[in-house]
């Protein structure tokens, strides 16, 4: 029976892209039925799946003795992230029959967003490290083609090439980490590398356990590839609540969280871990300050509460970080989606023109400022749990100076947070926009979204204890949702914490005068060009650019090139045969 | 080196893969590309009898060889007839000509 389920999840929204696909552009509505049945199917198979969750491989594909069987293992983190993946990816799906009305090309996007919503699946349910690989690099196509969707903008186009040649650098670290755990263990399973870590050679368990660092940060937009996130928000909106804030981004959270046992003893990488969440949530955090265009502040936000995430997984956190994903999920996509409203409502990003919305946009306006107020960390909503989980777990195990960063982080998150609420809906108009009404569909999925919210919180106690019993690696403690409450209500770093929170707020309502909240010309420059990191990313870009038309010439279509190809291509195999390989 | 008759075998087998080989590499008439493709093919054909022979096999091999020489006779008269093609509408055999040539 979990096996089925397992099947239903992964394949339902495969079959679904096909199916949509088939369905042809000149029947949009066929288009869009068909894909919010499907989406809406794999939710209610993927919170079927709860109940199936086990430790246990329930699928085994034998694949030959060189890839070793193709596994699905519904344990308690794959479930959750299946969960997050199937829930959020149907809402968005939902959301997109009023964003997308009237595109052209919707076969394109719906079997993108489909096939990705299964291919995510399948990289948090694979119990085998190569098809995790596999998977992981569908996510990345998927993600690619869809934030150059609208393929005739140039900007689009760039800001997906980035994402992609990013996100491949984070691909080539999992596969060598991958490789070398194949050399070591003869298997590509991950329960093999979780359980027989320690009788690794040392420089083999580091090199692993840093390459996948590489990977997480390549894939969750980490310090110092956090600049290929902003770039990738030139994608249809949905598209950035689904994959650049809810799903695909956790990928590497999902990554350091999963091999977390493993790695935990390498010298000098939970320190790394916690370095690489510090120093992305802080430079996110100040560069949403000044962040016009909102998409481009929400997807700072983003990058600062993985940030959040990975900092947690550093301080020996697992399961605060994933307290907190879950959370952030709900809420970022909330934000996201209602920023889409907004922007589908008004026609632009620029937030500059915005102002005064709030008027117009009741129902919009609303659900913004509960996600905005779960950013923050405001008391009751979830991301208020999840984060001072987080700050707790950081004052308890980390250096004293990193819990200070992290708590200036929070303040900062509530500066930025309240600033674009007060730019996008209050205040007075600046510019004269045509407002229309948010449409049923889209409603729908917020009202949900702002529902869940309030109340994934209360989940704590349910989602710790399938952890705990799923998870045979981790060493998870046990703690229910009153002993959480109790902790958390009562400890001082909460109080300070929101103390941090009031003040940024404060502030940012005291300075709420005019667009430019905050900064000025010394930080600019210094934003635009990621603290100096975007060059790092745009020599990756350009260099990988440069060697492939280097490359293009080696494709000259003549015969005779060809054949001196083949040949020596035999030649080369007979010598390393010959020399007994 | 002995002149067993194995090795003689194997001796032609590459002194014909040699030549076919080394004829592709240089050719660019479409009429003699196809011509060093069956010296190639001649050469695979030797070496299907020379396995069948070796490893007890021999009608295996050499059933396997008159199927190789029905198909290559096919893609020689198709060769053949795709150069006449080519020669009668583009008004030369040179292959990099042609490729030059394309749209």
């Amino acid at each position: 029976m979990a096996g089925i389920i397992v099947a239903l999840v992964i394949g339902l929204p495969w079959l679904g892209a096909i199916v949509v696909w088939l369905a042809r552009n000149k029947h949009p509505r066929l288009q869009h039925i068909l894909a919010v049945l499907f989406s809406l199917l794999t939710a209610a198979a993927s919170i079927a799946l709860f109940m199936f969750a086990s430790s246990e491989p329930v699928i085994q594909i034998p694949f030959g003795k060189a890839f070793g069987a193709l596994t699905f293992v519904p344990d308690g983190l794959a479930v959750l992230l299946t969960a997050i993946a199937a829930v959020i990816g149907s809402l968005a799906v939902l959301f997109s029959v009023d964003y997308m009305h009237g595109e052209e090309q919707l076969g394109r996007y719906y079997f993108l967003v489909l096939f990705f919503i299964g291919a995510m699946i399948g990289l948090v349910l694979s119990g085998n490290l190569l098809f995790t690989f596999f998977f992981w690099e569908i996510t990345a196509l998927c993600s690619y083609g869809l934030i150059s969707f609208y393929n005739d903008d140039p900007k689009a186009v760039a800001g997906g090439i980035k994402a992609l040649i990013i996100t491949q650098v984070g691909g080539v670290g999992l596969l060598v980490g991958t490789l070398i755990v194949f050399a070591n263990l003869g298997s590509f399973q991950i329960a093999d590398l979780l359980g027989k870590a320690a009788t690794l050679p040392a420089a083999a368990l580091s090199l692993i356990a840093f390459s996948f660092l590489i990977a997480a940060a390549a894939k969750s937009a980490q310090f110092p590839f956090h600049t290929w996130l902003p770039d990738a928000m030139e994608a249809p909106t949905p598209i950035s609540a689904l994959i650049h804030a809810a799903t695909m981004v956790n990928a590497g959270i999902y990554l350091l969280a999963r091999f977390y046992p493993a790695f935990k003893s390498v010298p000098g990488w939970a320190m790394s871990v916690l370095l690489v969440g510090l120093i992305s949530a802080l430079i996110a955090a100040v560069s949403a300050l000044i962040a016009t265009d909102l998409k481009r502040a929400l997807a700072y936000s983003t990058v600062s509460q993985l940030g959040y995430m990975v900092y947690a997984i550093g301080a020996g956190g697992v399961f605060a970080s994933q307290f907190h994903l879950l959370s952030h999920a709900v809420f970022k996509a909330l934000l996201f989606l209602a920023a889409g409203s907004v922007i589908h409502s008004v026609g632009t990003r620029d937030m500059r023109r915005m102002g005064g919305l709030g008027r117009q946009m009741p129902f919009v306006r609303n659900v913004f400022i509960i996600g905005a107020l779960a950013l923050a960390g405001v008391p009751i909503l979830n991301g208020f749990w999840s984060k001072e989980l987080i700050l707790e777990i950081g004052l308890e195990h980390s250096p004293l100076w990193a819990y200070g960063v992290m708590l200036f982080g929070a303040g900062l998150t509530a500066f930025y947070t309240f600033r674009m609420v007060w730019l996008v809906f209050f205040g007075k108009e600046r510019d004269r926009l045509n407002v229309h009404r948010a449409g049923s569909a889209m409603r729908v999925a917020l009202g949900v979204l702002a529902a869940g919210t309030f109340v994934t919180w209360l989940f704590f106690g349910g989602l710790n204890n399938l952890l705990v019993t799923t998870l045979p690696f981790h060493e998870l403690e046990h703690e229910s949702l009153l002993e959480l409450v109790t902790t958390i209500l009562s400890a001082p770093a909460t109080w300070l914490a929101l103390l941090v929170v009031g003040l940024g707020a404060g502030i940012s309502w005291v300075r709420a005068r005019g667009y430019r909240l905050f900064g000025g010309d010394w930080l600019n420059p210094l934003v635009e060009s990621s603290f100096g990191f975007d060059s790092l990313n745009r020599f990756i870009v350009l260099g990988t650019y440069k060697a492939a038309e280097q490359f293009s010439r080696t494709q000259t279509g003549e015969l005779n090139w060809n054949i001196l190809g083949i040949i020596s291509a035999l030649l080369v195999v007979l010598v390393v045969l010959w020399l007994g390989a | 080196m002995t002149f067993t008759p194995l090795n003689i075998v194997l001796f032609g087998i590459i002194a014909l893969l040699g030549v076919g080989f080394y004829g592709l590499l240089i050719t660019r008439n479409l009429i003699k590309i196809v011509m060093v493709l069956q010296v190639l093919i001649k050469s695979v054909i030797l070496a299907l009898v020379l396995a069948g022979k070796l490893s007890g096999n021999l009608g295996l091999g050499q059933s396997t060889a008159a199927t190789v020489i029905v198909a290559d006779t096919i893609v020689a008269v198709v060769g053949l007839a795709l150069a006449v093609q080519v020669r009668r509408r583009l008004g030369t055999l040179d292959v990099p000509q042609i490729s030059s040539m394309r749209g």
